[in-house]
């Protein structure tokens, strides 16, 4: 079944945007214009060094300081709050335990030192300057080479090393395929680290009911039920005793807990059968405190009456960094609790550069076994990430690798593939999700394919066609276990790119380029993506994952036929407010403006761990609002058609008109619809309809794919590099709103772009990082990112559910695209790029323009 | 990122502001536009006690012409201004030619020519126009007023030759040679950016040959700096091709500029050679017969 | 806490209140004044959403102390709508559906006023380059130059032009 065109026949449109009324005329409201009556001022003091262990810590004057209200230090956050438990346990990973705030060390510019309340930001900050702190530098792990060596000081006492994550993946027989190879080539390719740069920083406004104390949090957060659960766990410190108490003697909570956790079991009893013990095996044996620290965690949450509400408003992007519980919210919740008073915290722009969020600093060794005539056998891959000190919350580096190792395969044949994934601590900022946390996957792979193509003298896309899964083939599966169904349609965006680009046009265009001494360069990189993946997918990247593929979404219509949705999403900028209005507009037939969509705030909207991100929201987001639609729309039917003495099958609804089909003058509004239904209910004010509703995911394979093409221009005197052509041919399935999916495309590229060309999130030997302000960490401008032509392919699947996610997939396609095509403009100079950054120095070192310093 | 306290005073006169510059001098700063002093500020890398507003002086913001040709710009013209104004396109070139290149335009709103002189910048366009152009920097203090020649007037990173209690009140620049064209040059990883390396070019020609060369690099070195070595190769010859890479040859040999996250220093004086060929060709394109 | 008074008109209106010499105009725009529509990303002058209109100029108002707007005209993006009568550039960029997330949005929209009074036709690559000192992380600055595009032809069927 394919997806029907919807009853409004809003899906497929570019219809404008509901969230511009107000963003377009100023009355957005992102976290930094939550202001609550008396709200205070937060500022951090953060680490100048490395790594050090603090000595001391001077705050009287501080606290003196005109308009301070209060400090805190590491030691005072550790009286009022518990740990970060280590989230993510894998087999072979050590995660550590951190506190919200550091008292004994500090590892990394930037680590949290401590913190002043004042009257103002400016007051804060001038609090700041007064904290005088005796450090004893250690010797920083600066590097991947560092932390890999046994002899580098630890990070993190209790992990025996640096090497937090080791974990070998094997797919057939590897030894054998590459023992009887043609030929097998190998190259070392080495990512920077990159930074995520949302134009809006992290922020955080913890209000303080003065009344009764309840927290009321305004967050520019990806979660909200993640961030309220974890300032429920983490602060409002009491003894274990006590807790235990609390919970026991409070029946009303025991028994409401204790009937969520049956429905909880029964509804995710397969996926909890399979989640696999030996992670917290392995964790439980380098630490066990913070195993059992987890438990405590659960135990002081039940102990708790009151849980705080989180809000997110207007959120000014994220890229995957504020999905992140941030260590400053829970010591900003913890001094909120403990003043009484509102605290707000808007991160400025150092900060977030600092340690806002990094990403991809990844070093990826490559083997590929090949037959001579390019034919693809086994793959074999070393990777190792450089997380920074503190892991991500909830999922970080070992979790992405989980993916990359499921991914990186791609769209091709192989007999066999092994990846070993390690992951190493080092005294830098912290490593959160970005973008399509797991791209660099297709980097290297892409990259490769070339590398393979060059060596053995046929062209990249000959190499990509012979071996590519083509729809013959299917069903079938990746080697790495996830099926495969026609929405992997690779090929076919290959095949189009392919035509769009006319190579044979290039190859004249290039020579006369050439003769006039500018270097031209072809690139193309292809990949499919998990958006969000079948259903068994996620047992794939860990067992017993798929309960993040589960998603809530209600769906009301009030007594004067309002209807309102409430999903789990959070977006920030995806434009679900209009999205999923359409999904929802088009399922009950109405006209889009009797929609409205409400997100953000725990209070109203259902739970969820997962939140957006991933590629979430238009599959699982938009499939949970529709299914809770399309079972208000039966309700609807069914009053209407008791109403109107007709059978439910002649029924339609066109444009909020419930009529008997062919007689449009027999009909009633949802508002007398609704009004009847509300006769019979004890409480009027209650919605007459209201439907909460469980969308488990795709029955298809929900892969989206794309083929990522463009142009590069080098000016061998400057070593600056122009994009003549840009061309994405993507299939994300059917479009819900062709505008926003091609704005999702050309910001991912943009940022890929940026990657490989601009932004350097750059560390010196000491692990002091260098670009901390934007005079040194470039987001490149409108005159660096040049129009970029998407095709939409809509390849469609019999699944219940279509909607695919493309949010990512730019970010995952443009850095292969671009270094490919430089490799192949300086092709003549026997170039081979390894590396992502190519800032013009490099550009000129490739091309032997210029020597080494 | 709040800008840290410092006493406030706004000036209405100049001679108030000498005043204060002489009471208050080792601790103080001047502001303008604050298009350089407000960035830093906020990062708390400068913190003065004391912040002297000239903002509302008048007079500061006139552009004066000179009876011969010459042009002198008040402290308070905005890089705007300069860019727009046609006199200042006739009698100082190099200024109407680096003006685009400076920033955006919101920044060219409110800063002002002057301040970047004065902040000396070594990556920025106006000190190294200053010097291509031999301008002359005038600055009053209680005790009178000196006049500095560019080639004096830039000491090291951010330090020139003002004093503490000195105020830099106009920036002359004498009058424009007829046989001269002008070219600023720059390389940057944006559009907009401080150059990775840059040249005010100043090119004196008649008939086909170059009688005198002004080449003044940004971005190379702790202050703005003339290659004098290629300048002199390049007086009295003839322009031609070997001419120009003879002088990109010795432009590259002698600067040493610094390696940054941004260019290696190979990068940097590679860039300087390229610099000096396209400034010397843009500058020479309109004389025929070259070689 | 030393204040000291300023006065300028804003939006139309004329305003005066007292203020710390350091405070920075946007600061004193968004939470003096209420106006939250001017946004700060970076507050050292580089990514522009900041950027409001100095007598009719753009500027940064993270860089520039609130004393420097005495006696100025200033216009944020909470002046452009006529009532309820939208701006041409609003009414482009929802229909070129210019933005996303709407961070950056009252930066480029100034920026985008202040182009086109000075330059009712500009070519798309000029657009492109006045428009080089917004910084945006989602869109890939295509959508926003077209937006550009349809005000320019929004106002040339105008008959009021090209201003606030």
């Amino acid at each position: 079944m394919n997806t029907p065109p919807g009853l409004s026949g809003l899906v497929g449109q570019s219809v404008t945007r509901v969230e511009d009324d107000r963003l377009l005329t100023g009355r957005g409201r992102y976290v930094a214009d939550v202001d609550p009556p008396g709200v205070l001022h937060a500022a951090f003091l953060r680490s100048p060094l490395a790594h050090a262990r603090i000595k001391s810590i001077e705050v009287a004057a501080a606290k003196r300081a005109p308009e301070v209200v209060a400090v805190f230090t590491g030691a005072d956050m550790a009286r009022l709050t518990r740990p970060f438990p280590p989230f993510f346990m894998l087999p072979g990973l050590y995660n550590p335990s951190f506190p919200a705030m550091s008292a004994d060390k500090v590892r990394h510019v930037g680590d949290l030192v401590a913190l002043v309340v004042a009257e103002s930001r400016y007051a804060a900050e001038d609090g700041l300057e007064l904290i005088v702190v005796d450090y004893e530098p250690l010797p920083p792990v600066a590097s991947i080479a560092q932390a890999l060596s046994p002899t580098s000081e630890p990070v993190w006492e209790k992990a025996g090393g640096n090497v937090l994550y080791d974990f070998t993946d094997t797919f057939g027989d590897v030894d054998a395929i590459f023992a009887a190879a043609d030929r097998v080539i190998t190259e070392r390719f080495s990512c920077h680290r990159q930074s995520n740069q949302p134009m809006e920083t992290r922020g955080t406004v913890i209000e303080v009911d003065p009344d009764d104390s309840h927290l009321t949090v305004h967050s520019a957060t990806q979660s909200s039920h993640l961030l309220r659960w974890m300032i429920a766990a983490l602060t409002g410190k009491r003894s274990t005793l006590s807790s235990l108490r609390r919970f026991v003697t409070n029946t009303e909570r025991r028994r409401g807990f204790v009937t969520a956790a049956r429905e909880f079991i029964r509804d995710n009893a397969q996926e909890l059968r399979r989640q696999d013990p030996a992670g917290m095996r392995a964790q439980f044996s380098k630490d066990r405190t913070s195993v059992i620290g987890v438990n405590l965690l659960g135990i002081s949450l039940l102990g708790k009456d009151d849980y705080p509400t989180v809000k997110a408003h207007d959120i000014g992007g994220a890229f995957g960094s504020k999905g992140q519980v941030a260590r400053e919210d829970i010591a900003l919740a913890a001094a909120a609790i403990e003043i009484g008073r509102s605290v707000k915290w808007i991160e400025d722009r150092v900060e977030n550069l600092t340690d806002g969020g990094q990403a991809r600093e990844e070093d990826l060794a490559v083997s590929i076994a090949v037959d001579h005539d390019g034919t693809f056998r086994g793959l074999k891959v070393d990777i190792t990430i450089d997380q920074g000190a503190f892991p991500g919350f909830p999922v970080g580096a070992p979790g992405f690798t989980r993916i990359i190792k499921t991914m990186l395969p791609g769209s091709y044949h192989w007999d066999g593939f092994e990846m070993r994934s390690r992951v190493v601590a080092t005294n830098k900022g912290k490593y959160v999700a970005y973008r399509g946390p797991w791209a660099n996957e297709t980097w290297a792979r892409e990259r490769m394919i070339d590398v393979v193509a060059r060596t053995l003298g046929l062209s990249p896309t000959e190499v990509r066609l012979k071996n590519m899964i083509d729809e013959s083939d299917m069903p079938t599966a990746m080697i790495t276990g996830p099926k495969i169904d026609q929405t992997m349609s690779t090929k076919k965006t290959l095949v189009r790119a392919v035509e769009l680009m006319n190579p044979q046009a290039f190859q004249n265009d290039r020579q006369s380029a050439a003769a006039e001494g500018r270097y031209l360069g072809l690139g193309m990189a292809c990949y499919h993506e998990a958006a969000p993946g079948h259903y068994e997918y996620w047992d794939s990247i860990n067992p017993g994952t798929n309960l993040l593929l589960a998603e809530r979404a209600r769906t009301t219509v009030d007594p004067d036929g309002a209807i309102t949705v409430y999903t789990s999403q959070m977006p920030h900028g995806q434009s679900h407010e209009t999205t999923f209005v359409q999904i929802v507009a088009d399922e009950l037939g109405v006209p889009r403006e009797d929609v409205r969509l409400v997100w953000g705030d725990t209070d109203k909207t259902p739970f969820t761990i997962g939140g957006t991100g991933g590629s979430r929201g238009a599959p699982i987001g938009g499939g949970a609002v529709r299914k809770a639609s399309r079972e208000v729309r039966q309700l609807i039917v069914e009053r209407a058609a008791q109403m109107l003495e007709a059978a439910t099958e002649d029924i339609g609804i066109v444009a909020g008109n419930v009529h008997v089909k062919g007689v449009p003058s027999r009909g009633l509004t949802f508002a007398e619809i609704a009004h009847e239904a509300t006769v019979a209910k004890r409480d009027r004010t209650e919605p007459a309809f209201d439907v909460t509703s469980t969308y488990r995911g795709h029955t298809d394979c929900g892969w989206s794919t794309a083929t990522h093409a463009c142009i590069v221009e080098i000016d061998l005197e400057t070593g600056l590099v122009k994009i003549p052509r840009y061309v994405v041919v993507e299939d994300c399935g059917p479009v819900i709103n062709p505008a926003v999916v091609d704005g999702q495309v050309r910001g991912g590229v943009a940022q890929g772009i940026g990657a490989v060309l601009y932004e350097h999130c750059a560390y010196d030997d000491a692990a002091n990082p260098q670009a901390t302000t934007y005079m040194d960490y470039l987001i490149p401008t409108a005159m660096e990112i040049p129009d970029i032509e998407v095709h939409h392919l809509q390849t469609l699947s019999p699944g219940e559910n279509d909607f695919r996610g493309i949010g990512e997939g730019g970010m995952i396609g443009a850095p292969a695209a671009i270094t490919n095509a430089i490799e192949d403009a300086l092709a003549p100079f026997g170039a081979r790029v390894t590396d992502q950054y190519l800032p013009p120095t490099r550009i000129l070192q490739l091309a032997h323009v210029i020597g080494h310093d | 990122m709040k800008i840290p306290r410092f006493e406030y005073h706004r000036s209405e006169s100049l001679d108030e502001a000498l005043v204060l510059l002489a009471e208050h001098g080792d601790d103080a700063k001047i502001l303008a536009g604050g298009q350089s002093l407000l960035p830093m500020m906020a990062l708390r890398l400068a913190a003065p006690a004391h912040l002297i507003d000239i903002g509302r002086v008048r007079g500061f913001e006139t552009v004066s012409l000179g009876d011969s040709g010459a042009v002198s710009l008040g402290a308070l013209v905005r890089q705007a201004t300069a860019e727009r104004s046609p006199d200042i396109a006739r009698r100082a070139p190099l200024i109407h030619d680096a003006a685009p290149h400076v920033a955006h335009r919101a920044i060219r709103t409110v800063g002002t020519v002057c301040g970047s002189i004065a902040h000396a910048d070594p990556a920025a366009e106006m000190p190294a126009v200053a010097l291509a152009a031999g301008a002359t920097m005038v600055a009053k203090s209680t005790s009178g007023t000196r006049e500095i020649a560019a080639d004096d007037f830039f000491l090291g990173y951010l330090h020139t030759a003002l004093r503490p209690d000195e105020l830099l009140t106009e920036v002359r620049f004498p009058v424009w040679p007829a046989t001269a064209t002008s070219a600023v040059v720059e390389v940057s990883r944006r559009h907009g950016d401080y150059a990775l390396v840059g040249l005010a070019c100043r090119v004196e020609i008649d008939g086909v040959v170059i009688t005198d060369a002004a080449l003044a690099f940004f971005g190379v070195g702790t202050t703005p700096v003339r290659v004098t070595e290629a300048e002199r190769g390049l007086a009295g010859q003839p322009i031609s091709e070997d001419l120009v890479a003879e002088a990109a040859k010795v432009v590259s040999a002698s600067l040493s500029p610094g390696a940054d996250i941004h260019g290696s220093t190979e990068y940097r004086r590679h860039l300087a050679g390229v610099l000096t060929r396209r400034a010397l060709t843009r500058a020479t394109t309109h004389i025929g017969g070259r070689t | 806490m030393t204040t000291v008074p300023v006065a300028f008109v804003i939006n139309g209106r004329r305003v005066e209140f007292m203020v710390e010499p350091r405070r920075a105009l946007a600061d004193a725009i968004r939470d003096d004044l209420g106006l939250t529509g001017t946004h700060l990303g970076c507050e050292h002058g580089v990514c522009g959403a900041c950027t409001v209109l100095v007598d009719g100029q753009p500027a940064r108002s993270c860089l520039m102390l609130a004393v420097q707007a005495e006696g100025a005209d200033v216009t944020t993006i909470e002046g452009l709508a006529h009532g309820d009568e939208p701006h041409p550039i609003q009414r482009a960029m929802r229909e070129a559906h210019g933005f996303q997330c709407g961070f950056c949005t009252p930066g480029f929209l100034m920026s985008a006023v202040a182009l086109l009074a000075e330059n009712p036709a500009p070519t798309r690559d000029q657009i492109r380059a006045e428009l080089s000192g917004n910084l945006c992380r989602c869109t890939g600055y295509q959508s926003i130059i077209d937006g550009v595009e349809i005000a320019v032809r929004l106002l040339a069927t105008t008959s009021d032009g090209a201003g606030t």
